[in-house]
């Protein structure tokens, strides 16, 4: 196989969602994998309920500007589906969207200053994105996590499987980087992020 | 060794590979992170959450007055608050390295419309501009060469890009920490001083005067002179008919989209290396600035008799917009530039007080009420915002005591203003505010919310809170204390989840003749990740959708398709939305 020259990546979500550490843990990886990489996590204000993006990428190249270029981003990782379309005008026309189909309505929309997108949110994403992914927690009872806490490494693990890369060097690198607090719980839910990506293609076949 | 570093940490690297022996600074996004690397790596360097950005930029003075490097972290709305002390160090002898790390918060929404360059011509020093977290910590340690050898303090000036990027940075992986020292002088006193020890008697060459003489200006014209040879600056020749004049992350941006320009990359922006300029000038055809932040060098470059093209192509208000690579090709180069554009109908998400925060408290006793109140830009400030709309004015950090206080003493036929203020802006300059309304025989009432951090900015150590670098139970000062110390008689202390308590004290202090505080104390729940009580949920038999429970702004209520619905992960069970249920529908659930 060709080995990959770089690509773009949009990480999108909300204030503490964990987006800044999804970030963390895969460049790390690319890191370790030899890459010059740019990651920029500025954009949107940073407190609760505000919306988050990080501008991940990584090359063979030299990367001169750490802001991905409308229409340049070959991957959406997205917590959250608003913020999926928020962003969806960086993707390029061969690019793919992973999104949760977690929805947090804002409170301009609640009390009524704003109104939320018409239509179906998914199916504005499939109208232009080739490639699609929505992971649905909500189908899955795990009583040992609360899914929703870990839906970061749960993005991580399907992107993970999605990229065919080495489960291990990036549980190597979430160990590197996420408070030794959390690592057990972070690993069941790489493991479940897999399980769900199995799933998947079984739904897809 | 190449690691990935921020710029902030790329900054923190770069003072202590210069040799910095104290760093000092106060809280402000998104520089606070060069405080937090220092604090967190760096042990060799005193470091200190300073009480404001004054008091910060004076230890600071102190410490290089005493023949050490050091550094100074700030953002430039801070920097207003220290601008006092900026012109009189500006205007006098430097010992030890003198720096400020100063961050305009452009490249986000956030939009204040500062701009830190505008000191550099003000107070008459060297700003430098990093593109990238290598130069960041590269230019900080040129930085304190600059100011030993011209005897200026130096602004690094960065933006919320080049803090908040990452990028590799070489570094010096065998170095071994050692403070540098340089002390010179025993005497550094600024332009009032000076002059009037001089101007006016005719031996002002004897020693005793001349030590007073400081020749800033010649200083600084001096480093524009040398400026045009600094690798710093530099000129890359493409094609001859666009040149574009740009420095900090903008320059990684152009480079991207507009391959084929000659660029004059700027890495000192004040003084403006002026021949360098008209080099450039003399080789193109046509030049553009791109500059993040207001037109400065614009102004500047056209002040040299240069014909350059920026605000007018590039409009930069009513709102002070930063660059990205679109807006560069959009403008410069329509012919690669791809068409996408952003959505126009993803709703804003504007900032909120997280679930079960003190602050949305205070905003429902104030509605309920219909009591006016000021506030300022810290937590308490997102009460302002148009989906709450809770106070009547909101103004600068610390502001809201003397605000509410002037109001106060005009309009003696109205129900009292009322002042709110949390714990970091109390300590930061809200202080002074009491004090005045002390000293002034006032009689507002005054709300300080207590949180036992600077919470905005994502938590960072105060006199009044139990932790920090520099922490020692003994020196803790306890607001209640202060207040009654400060000559306030009416001190009351009260928890916001019991709300009945509550809004008894704040009517009370209201309702007083004399000056009232009423301190609302409970930890910050993010910081110190308080324990969930419990949850509440809808009954929705009960339920009659009035929205009565939406308008204090709780993260954990949505309204989608016609119902309210709670947020369970968001939820910590501190049952304000109960409280305002006029139907108790609100039922409540112990975790």
């Amino acid at each position: 196989m060709k080995k990959d020259e770089g690509k773009n990546i949009i990480i999108c979500g909300l204030g503490g969602q964990g987006v800044v550490l999804l970030g963390k843990i895969l460049t790390d990886f690319y890191d370790k994998e030899g890459y010059n990489l740019k990651i920029s996590n500025v954009m949107g204000l940073g407190q609760r309920g505000g919306d988050v993006q990080c501008h991940l990428r990584y090359s063979t190249q030299a990367i001169m500007s750490p802001i991905i270029k409308y229409g340049d981003a070959d991957y959406i990782i997205s917590f959250e589906q608003s913020e999926t379309l928020r962003n969806l005008h960086y993707l390029n026309d061969q690019g793919t969207i992973i999104s949760s189909k977690f929805e947090l309505s804002s409170p301009t929309v609640n009390i009524g200053i704003q109104k939320d997108i018409q239509g179906n949110k998914i199916e504005i994403m499939k109208d232009n994105a080739p490639h699609v992914y929505i992971i649905d927690t909500e189908k899955y009872v795990n009583s040992e996590i609360n899914l929703s806490k870990v839906i970061n490494v749960i993005l991580l693990a399907f992107f993970a499987r999605l990229m065919k890369y080495d489960d291990d060097k990036l549980l190597d690198a979430l160990k590197r980087n996420v408070n030794a607090k959390y690592i057990k719980d972070n690993i069941k839910g790489y493991e479940f992020g897999k399980k769900i990506f199995k799933d998947y293609c079984k739904d897809v076949d | 060794m190449k690691v990935i570093l921020t710029g902030n940490e790329a900054i923190a690297r770069g003072a202590y590979e210069a040799g910095v022996r104290l760093t000092s600074g106060y809280p402000g996004t998104p520089v606070t992170g060069v405080m937090e690397s220092t604090m967190k790596n760096y042990k060799d360097i005193y470091c200190e959450w300073s009480v404001n950005e004054k008091v910060a930029l004076e230890v600071a003075i102190g410490s290089s007055f005493a023949g050490y490097r050091s550094l100074v972290v700030m953002k430039t709305v801070g920097l207003n608050v220290a601008h006092d002390a900026l012109m009189a160090v500006a205007q006098s002898k430097i010992n030890g390295g003198l720096v400020l790390v100063v961050a305009d918060d452009v490249g986000r929404i956030t939009d204040d419309h500062n701009d830190c360059r505008y000191f550099g011509d003000s107070a008459g020093i060297p700003i430098l501009e990093p593109s990238n977290s290598d130069e960041a910590k590269d230019y900080t340690k040129l930085a304190f060469e600059i100011s030993e050898q011209y005897s200026l303090p130096v602004i690094i000036r960065v933006t919320s890009v080049t803090c908040k990027t990452g990028s590799f940075v070489n570094i010096n992986e065998y170095y071994e920490y050692k403070a540098i020292t340089n002390k010179k002088y025993d005497c550094s006193s600024y332009a009032v001083l000076a002059t009037t020890a001089m101007i006016g008697m005719k031996n002002c060459n004897d020693s005793r005067l001349l030590k007073y003489h400081n020749d800033f200006v010649g200083s600084l014209k001096e480093l524009g002179k040398a400026s045009n040879s600094m690798n710093i600056n530099s000129i890359e020749m493409n094609s001859s008919e666009i040149g574009i004049i740009t420095a900090g992350v903008t320059y990684c941006y152009t480079k991207e989209v507009m391959p084929n320009a000659s660029i004059l990359k700027l890495g000192i922006i004040n003084p403006l290396p002026e021949n360098l300029i008209k080099e450039f000038a003399s080789k193109v055809k046509k030049i553009y600035v791109i500059e993040d932040g207001q037109n400065v060098l614009e102004k500047n470059i056209k002040s040299l008799g240069i014909d350059v093209i920026g605000e007018e192509i590039f409009p930069k208000f009513p709102y002070m917009t930063y660059f990205t690579p679109d807006i560069i090709e959009e403008k410069l180069s329509p012919e690669t530039s791809i068409r996408k554009k952003p959505r126009n109908d993803v709703p804003f998400r504007l900032p909120m007080n997280c679930a079960g925060c003190s602050h949305t408290f205070i905003y429902h006793i104030l509605q309920k009420n219909k009591i006016k109140a000021s506030t300022d830009v810290t937590c308490g400030g997102l009460g302002a915002f148009p989906h709450i709309n809770a106070f009547n004015n909101a103004k600068n950090m610390g502001s809201s005591i003397s605000i509410a206080h002037g109001y106060n003493m005009v309009s003696e036929k109205e129900q009292k203003y009322v002042a709110v203020i949390g714990d970091g802006g109390f300590w930061a300059t809200g202080i002074n505010g009491l004090i005045n309304l002390v000293y002034n025989a006032g009689n507002s009432a005054v709300i300080i919310v207590e949180n036992s951090c600077i919470a905005m900015t994502g938590g960072q150590s105060l006199p009044s809170g139990e932790f920090g670098t520099n922490y020692n139970p003994k020196n803790r000062l306890d607001i209640a204390d202060t207040c009654r110390a400060l000559g306030v008689k009416n001190v009351k202390v009260v928890d916001p989840y019991e709300i009945d308590n509550l809004e008894k004290d704040i009517l009370e202090a209201v309702d007083a003749h004399d000056i009232s505080v009423v301190i609302v104390k409970k930890e910050c729940l993010v910081k110190f990740k308080t324990q969930k009580l419990g949850v509440c949920n809808i009954n929705y038999d009960k339920c009659i959708g009035c929205k009565s429970c939406l308008k204090v702004g709780c993260l954990a209520l949505e309204y989608k398709s016609g119902k309210v619905l709670i947020n369970k992960d968001l939820c910590v069970g501190c049952k304000l939305c109960m409280n305002i249920c006029k139907k108790e529908a609100i039922e409540y659930e112990e975790r």
